[in-house]
């Protein structure tokens, strides 16, 4: 037979209601990184020699590398964040960013607005001086040239 | 008496994956469920024959977004069987660690989501906030809170370091006494006693003769847990299995409750087992390709899995087959079904911890 006045959750209530809030104030209090947290993929330019070895390597083939163009793109929208091109690279070309997008305060949109960041996505970013319809085409590749 | 068919999913509020459960009722009884699956098939059968064996890795883990790391380590411990690879040992232990963790973040959620369905909301989000303190860990550890991407054919991909890890087991034991009262309130609560307590009953010879799983089958006194066998370094540690012998929902909420110190205890053994040293190695480079068959199995934190690898010699395997713990306990859920209110339907079905994403791949 249980005890109906065995309540032992109205104890744990009543603390919360007098307790901060469990749950962050985003976007005004951002939750920081770890060091090691994936996001996504950037790319040195300076220093990779095209080689491709992260494009084959790539579980989900987002990457295109390119020697002859000295072109490198990545479909970000394919990108697991798996890491492994990361672990290939010789050089070091590739590192992750955690930086995402805080889309209400970078653009002052509001809350009800179309948020810019997702389409951000799927734009084609060609970086300057790259060959004349690069990347026109596939939605979601951003690419960069030398 | 008159029968009618009350059709349960695909699309359900407390089931958030599909699957159907035609309900034949006389009156508010239920007499007989006839269940449908196969609304998530995603083919993985079919693309094992298209991606490297490397990469599959990645996908298998995707099976699930609960049992991530488990998946992914089935599959490396199965190749690496195939393979002949030796692991190194500090790798075989950080993946005991992160499955355990695994196994305690699972549970966690499955408590939230299983209050969620008694009508408990409050308690919901206490299971939840505990949740995201083991989820930090695993962000902190491998970079990802759901998909870790660590596990290789070979060993791991991230070490953690011995300071690290002693903070681990530190945090996760804060975290145990702050659970400690969450678990009192699953265990002695009134209303969760009077709303779970002799529902879904599941005898000991029942649980056998359908072949349950889990915390299902230790639920209803089953001492089954593939960690007794000893493999993947169980042996080295000191556990008895959780077991109930109610077999009621209750006994299956209390099951998981308790599996959560089992796991942190587990936790903090292996830490202090562990070789100490940060540079040993954690990975073996793995060369060729891979010929011959074998099966493995896992003890996820829903039950026993298994998976069946055939490699042909080449780069992509020839067939690969996992068979999951809620497959298992579908007919062990579909004969508590009968003969219970239509009230209690939603909480049986939750007490089995249904994955039908891992079902159907």
């Amino acid at each position: 037979m249980t005890n109906p006045f065995n309540l032992p959750m109205v104890g744990r209530s009543l603390r919360n209601l007098v307790s901060r809030p469990a749950t962050r104030r985003y976007p005004s209090e951002v939750r920081p990184h770890f060091p090691g947290t994936r996001g996504t993929i950037e790319f040195d330019l300076d220093t990779c020699v095209f080689c491709g070895l992260c494009a084959r390597r790539c579980p989900t083939v987002a990457l295109t590398v390119s020697r002859e163009d000295r072109s490198f793109a990545i479909e970000q929208l394919r990108c697991i964040a798996c890491g492994v091109c990361i672990d290939v690279c010789n050089k070091d070309s590739l590192h992750m960013s955690v930086e995402a997008p805080r889309v209400h305060l970078r653009t002052g949109a509001a809350p009800g607005d179309p948020r810019p960041g997702h389409e951000e996505w799927h734009q084609v970013q060609p970086a300057a001086g790259s060959p004349p319809g690069q990347g026109d085409s596939a939605g979601g590749t951003a690419a960069a040239a030398v | 008496m008159k029968r009618t068919v009350v059709p349960m999913g695909p699309q359900h509020p407390v089931l958030p994956e599909p699957i159907v459960l035609d309900l034949v009722l006389e009156d508010e009884k239920v007499v007989d469920a006839i269940p449908t699956i196969g609304y998530i098939h995603r083919g993985l059968e079919m693309l094992v024959e298209r991606v490297e064996f490397t990469e599959f890795g990645y996908v298998v883990e995707r099976i699930c977004g609960i049992c991530s790391f488990m998946h992914g380590m089935g599959y490396a411990v199965a190749m690496e069987k195939i393979m002949a690879v030796e692991v190194p040992e500090r790798a075989s232990w950080l993946r005991l660690i992160w499955a355990e963790m695994s196994r305690i973040h699972s549970h966690l959620l499955w408590l939230g989501l299983g209050a969620d369905a008694f009508g408990f909301e409050n308690l919901f989000m206490h299971c939840w906030r505990t949740r995201e303190e083991v989820l930090d860990i695993f962000e902190k550890t491998t970079g990802g809170r759901i998909i870790f991407s660590v596990n290789r054919i070979g060993g791991v991909r991230r070490d953690i370091s011995d300071s690290e890890l002693v903070a681990i087991v530190e945090k996760l034991e804060q975290l145990g006494a702050g659970f400690a009262e969450t678990a009192r309130i699953f265990e002695t609560d009134p209303s969760i006693r009077h709303r779970l307590g002799g529902v879904g009953i599941l005898t000991r010879e029942d649980a056998h003769a359908v072949d349950a799983v889990g915390p299902m089958a230790r639920a209803s006194g089953i001492a089954l847990d593939t960690r007794l066998t000893g493999t993947h370094f169980y042996d080295r540690l000191d556990f008895e299995p959780v077991l109930e012998t109610a077999g009621d929902c209750l006994a299956r909420v209390v099951v998981r409750v308790r599996e959560i110190t089992q796991s942190i205890d587990l936790i903090r053994q292996a830490v202090e087992r562990m070789p100490k040293g940060e540079g040993a190695p954690i990975e073996t480079k793995v060369r060729g390709n891979p010929t011959g068959e074998t099966f493995e199995r896992l003890e996820q934190p829903r039950g026993e899995v298994i998976y069946y690898i055939k490699a042909n010699g080449t780069k992509y395997l020839e067939r690969f087959r996992a068979r999951t713990p809620t497959f298992a306990n579908i007919p062990a859920m579909i004969k508590l079904v009968k003969g219970c209110d239509l009230a209690d339907v939603p909480n049986i079905i939750m007490t089995i911890d249904p994955c039908i994403s891992c079902t159907e791949r």
